[in-house]
């Protein structure tokens, strides 16, 4: 017997929704194996994890919160993604848009939340924009790799973001503060309003507007086409017409705009301080897995960042169990787990295993 | 020596090989013919053992083998050469020859090689220096060297695949004559092509191929051009020389010492007119410039120097989208990548060279596609059909109709029935023709020699990125464009 894989000859639609979630359910029934393998009750864990994030009402409103900068960070990969560029900068983006939206959120003072708020996330979008202007310029005029320059300009923007709270009295760091070195909390009226539960900001309406407008952009537009032919054939750009470089720059500083944003949005929303450690969990990379997953479409990934904040959102109720409690390493295990063999199904959307007998053989 | 007996094979979705049986004596050349599709590659991979039938089987020396990878067809004495050469160019041809050779020690030496090298190349007539490397060597030389390592590992049987479509004509009269003294020798060769005037002159016997079956087989001396195209198609074609009628009117193309770069494609100080109601083409071996000269004249790449005009508007280096304007249409040679965007629809592809506004308007886009697969008859589930999912002549089906939408003054195709099928290529010369009479400019850059003859009212010759030949269409002489394209100075 043979065993290979064969490109289907065509893609149904269901692949595309079944695939992934027979994925999912694989993934855990894995992870269940594993649990019970390690000497944890998994069918505990299990419950615990969907009661803390997917069905009860807090549990909801937390999830969403945690997705809300992942969409944003989702969208600012997949716009790159889309032409090719692969941008691995949206952490980095995502720090300098905090470090500019709190910044302006302290300035503010006491004007209306009319003007603060869109001050603070323009700011974002601005720092943001400008942190990606260089790996930008590079990419589209001199062709240096965007995976690169991104890259690094991830670490700069994290000492960056630290230096300005812990390793200084500069303008960000609350001088009250006399114990742990904080942000500065910004003014009141800059603070996004908070809906539904406690922890549900203005940033999600903000995120689902920013998944319409992108999806708009990619979908109507002369920029949208051009981005698609870019996408799929740099070589017909170029026949057709696209100024590639001034185009390649474009799409790359859109990215770096929305994961500016989704800094604004977190610091406007949830801190209301330049907040390191809170900003600092990798929101970025995770904004890449999940647009990946949901294959570079917007709507897909506010539906993925919304599973995925909920595991995030899990992971850490999940050390909090009591005795049945799981250690962190375990938590976190659990979660690569479900991702990795999520993205693993992938291959099974273009392909399927084909089971043959094995050809007779004479001399 | 070799025979295929009863062979099937299918893909998802298509019956490549259906009761296919095939044999080749020892000393034969043997010729497979078909049109792109017929299923003759599918067969060659079956006798290599790349693919395995689904039902039948292969016979060596009349037992039956089951030929279980290009490994083992080799260790069995079937060696292929394909049509875009397998070597290393930063190699020389013995460490190429000696690659995956299993003869040799895990510390390499060449030596032997090198001396089989030359004695296979004396006794076949295929000289090349061992030593030289992959890059230094031309193009029909780098074939010697795939020919030579089938010959070192032992192939009995040689598969050639397409192995004229890279060569200049002086180059394939030495292939034919290495071809003839293999056969004395008492090897089998397998001729796979599509070009019926190589097929008559090389091969004993020629089984005709289409839609995956054989529908004949006969020797050569028993048959003519004509009736092995009627068989290949199915109907009688007619490709025979197309001229101007009318006369010619005032220049639309002009170009003037035009020096450009394009990826590895350069061109220098070319002049070229090219007026109403003709056909010019443009002859010249592959990556002698023709694409440079392509795309500096579309505006896809900058001048270094030089001037286009068109239509009496200067475009130098003005860009496509102004080249366009001033009246031209370029359908590249790749059409799938260049002119069309693969993965897009058949109705976003219509997009391309539009004027769009901000909103792209994509129901007027499908309108315009639907109305481009009646008019051109393109075979497609329908207008949202990715183009990659179409055949060759279907793809350029596509790109022609958008194209002459537009309804250019000048018109530049390259390659513009490279890997068609017949049907096609007379519908894609007809095309031409039309456009010839209804006096618009037409510059014709192919490397097909028959086929710049067939249609151009004037003919320049390209060699190594500069013009080195202008003469009329009518009359034009195959030895003396053969040596122009070749760099020998008339």
């Amino acid at each position: 017997m043979k065993i290979s894989l064969e490109r289907r000859g065509s893609v149904k639609s269901w692949h595309l929704i079944g695939v992934p979630l027979l994925s999912v359910i694989f993934g855990i029934l894995v992870g269940g194996l594993f649990l019970e393998a390690t000497g944890y009750n998994a069918i505990l864990i299990f419950k615990t994890m969907s009661q803390t994030s997917y069905t009860t009402l807090y549990g909801i409103g937390d999830t969403l919160a945690a997705a809300t900068p992942l969409i944003f960070t989702a969208l600012a990969a997949l716009v790159a993604f889309r032409v090719n560029l692969y941008s691995i900068g949206a952490e980095g983006q995502l720090f300098v848009g905090g470090i500019f939206a709190s910044g302006v959120g302290i300035a503010v003072g006491t004007s209306s939340s009319a003007l603060a708020i869109p001050a603070v996330l323009i700011a974002g979008i601005v720092g943001g924009m400008a942190w990606m202007t260089l790996p930008a310029l590079f990419r589209a005029w001199f062709g240096t790799s965007e995976i690169i320059t991104t890259l690094m300009f991830n670490f700069v923007a994290l000492f960056l973001m630290r230096y300005l709270i812990y390793g200084s009295s500069t303008y960000w760091r609350d001088p009250t503060s006399t114990n742990f070195p904080q942000g500065k909390k910004i003014d009141q009226n800059a603070w996004l309003p908070r809906f539904g539960t406690q922890s549900i900001h203005w940033g999600l309406v903000l995120a689902l507007v920013a998944t319409v407008g992108i999806w708009f952009l990619l979908r109507k537009t002369r920029f949208g086409y051009e981005m698609k032919v870019l996408g799929d054939a740099p070589n017909a750009a170029r026949y057709s017409g696209v100024p590639v470089k001034r185009m390649t720059f474009t799409v790359l500083i859109i990215s770096g705009g929305l994961a500016g944003l989704a800094g604004a949005s977190e610091v406007a929303g949830r801190a209301h301080a330049l907040d390191p450690n809170g900003l600092a969990i990798g929101l970025g990379y995770a904004g890449i897995i999940v647009a990946t997953l949901a294959r570079l479409n917007p709507f897909g990934a506010v539906i993925i960042a919304i599973g995925f904040g909920g595991l995030q959102n899990s992971a850490s109720a999940l050390q909090s169990l009591g005795t049945e409690s799981v250690p962190s390493a375990i938590a976190t295990t659990l979660q690569g787990l479900i991702l990795l063999l999520a993205l693993a199904g992938e291959l099974f959307v273009r392909y399927r295993l084909k089971v043959s007998k094995r050809v007779e053989v004479s001399a | 020596m070799i025979a295929a007996r009863h062979i099937s094979k299918s893909f998802p979705g298509v019956l490549a090989n259906q009761d296919v049986s095939f044999d080749v004596s020892a000393g034969e050349v043997h010729s497979l013919l078909g049109e792109n599709g017929a299923g003759k590659s599918t067969l060659a991979a079956i006798l290599t053992g790349l693919y395995q039938p689904d039902a039948g089987h292969v016979e060596i020396n009349g037992a039956r083998v089951a030929i279980k990878s290009p490994r083992h067809g080799l260790a069995l004495g079937i060696g292929m050469v394909h049509q875009h050469f397998r070597l290393v160019s930063q190699f020389t041809v013995a460490e190429n020859i000696s690659l995956g050779d299993r003869k040799q020690n895990w510390i390499l030496s060449t030596k032997k090689v090198e001396e089989a090298v030359h004695e296979i190349g004396e006794r076949y007539g295929l000289p090349v220096d061992p030593r030289a490397r992959i890059n230094e060597l031309t193009v029909g030389e780098q074939q010697r060297v795939e020919i030579i390592k089938t010959l070192y590992r032992g192939a009995q049987v040689l598969l050639l695949d397409e192995p004229t479509s890279v060569l200049t004509p002086q180059e394939v009269t030495t292939l034919f004559d290495s071809v003839r003294t293999l056969a004395s020798e008492g090897k089998s060769v397998i001729f796979i092509s599509h070009k019926l005037g190589e097929v008559m002159d090389i091969s004993d016997r020629v089984t005709v191929m289409r839609d995956g079956k054989v529908v004949g087989n006969t020797a050569v001396a028993h048959t003519s051009r004509e009736e092995l195209a009627r068989m290949m198609v199915g109907r009688d074609v007619d490709l025979s020389a197309i001229r101007a009628t009318k006369p010619v009117g005032a220049p639309l193309l002009e170009v003037r010492g035009l020096t450009a770069k394009s990826a590895r494609s350069q061109v220098s100080n070319a002049s070229i007119v090219v007026k109403a109601g003709e056909i010019v083409g443009i002859a010249g071996v592959s990556g002698n410039g023709q694409r440079a000269l392509a795309e500096g004249i579309a505006g896809l790449t900058p001048l270094i120097d030089g001037h286009v005009i068109i239509c009496g508007t200067d475009v130098t280096s003005k860009g496509s989208i102004a080249a366009r304007k001033a009246g031209l249409s370029y359908v590249p040679e790749d059409r799938n990548g260049t002119g069309l965007a693969p993965s897009l629809s058949i109705s976003e592809n219509m997009l391309l060279t539009e004027d769009l506004p901000f909103l792209v308007n994509l129901k007027s886009a499908v309108a315009k596609a639907e109305e481009a697969i009646n008019a051109y008859s393109i075979k497609t589930p329908g207008a949202s059909t990715a183009t990659r999912m179409l055949s060759g002549g279907n793809v350029q089906k596509v790109l022609l109709a958008r194209e002459l939408g537009h309804d250019p003054q000048v018109l530049i195709v390259s390659s513009p029935t490279w890997g068609l099928d017949v049907g096609a290529v007379e519908f894609v010369r007809s095309k031409l023709n039309e456009l010839r009479n209804q006096g618009r400019a037409i510059l014709l850059i192919s490397e097909d020699l028959d086929e710049v003859r067939a249609l151009s009212d004037r003919i320049y010759v390209i060699f190594e990125g500069k013009i080195v030949m202008e003469c009329p269409g009518e009359g034009a002489d195959v030895t003396t464009l053969g040596l122009a394209m070749a760099g020998a100075s008339a």
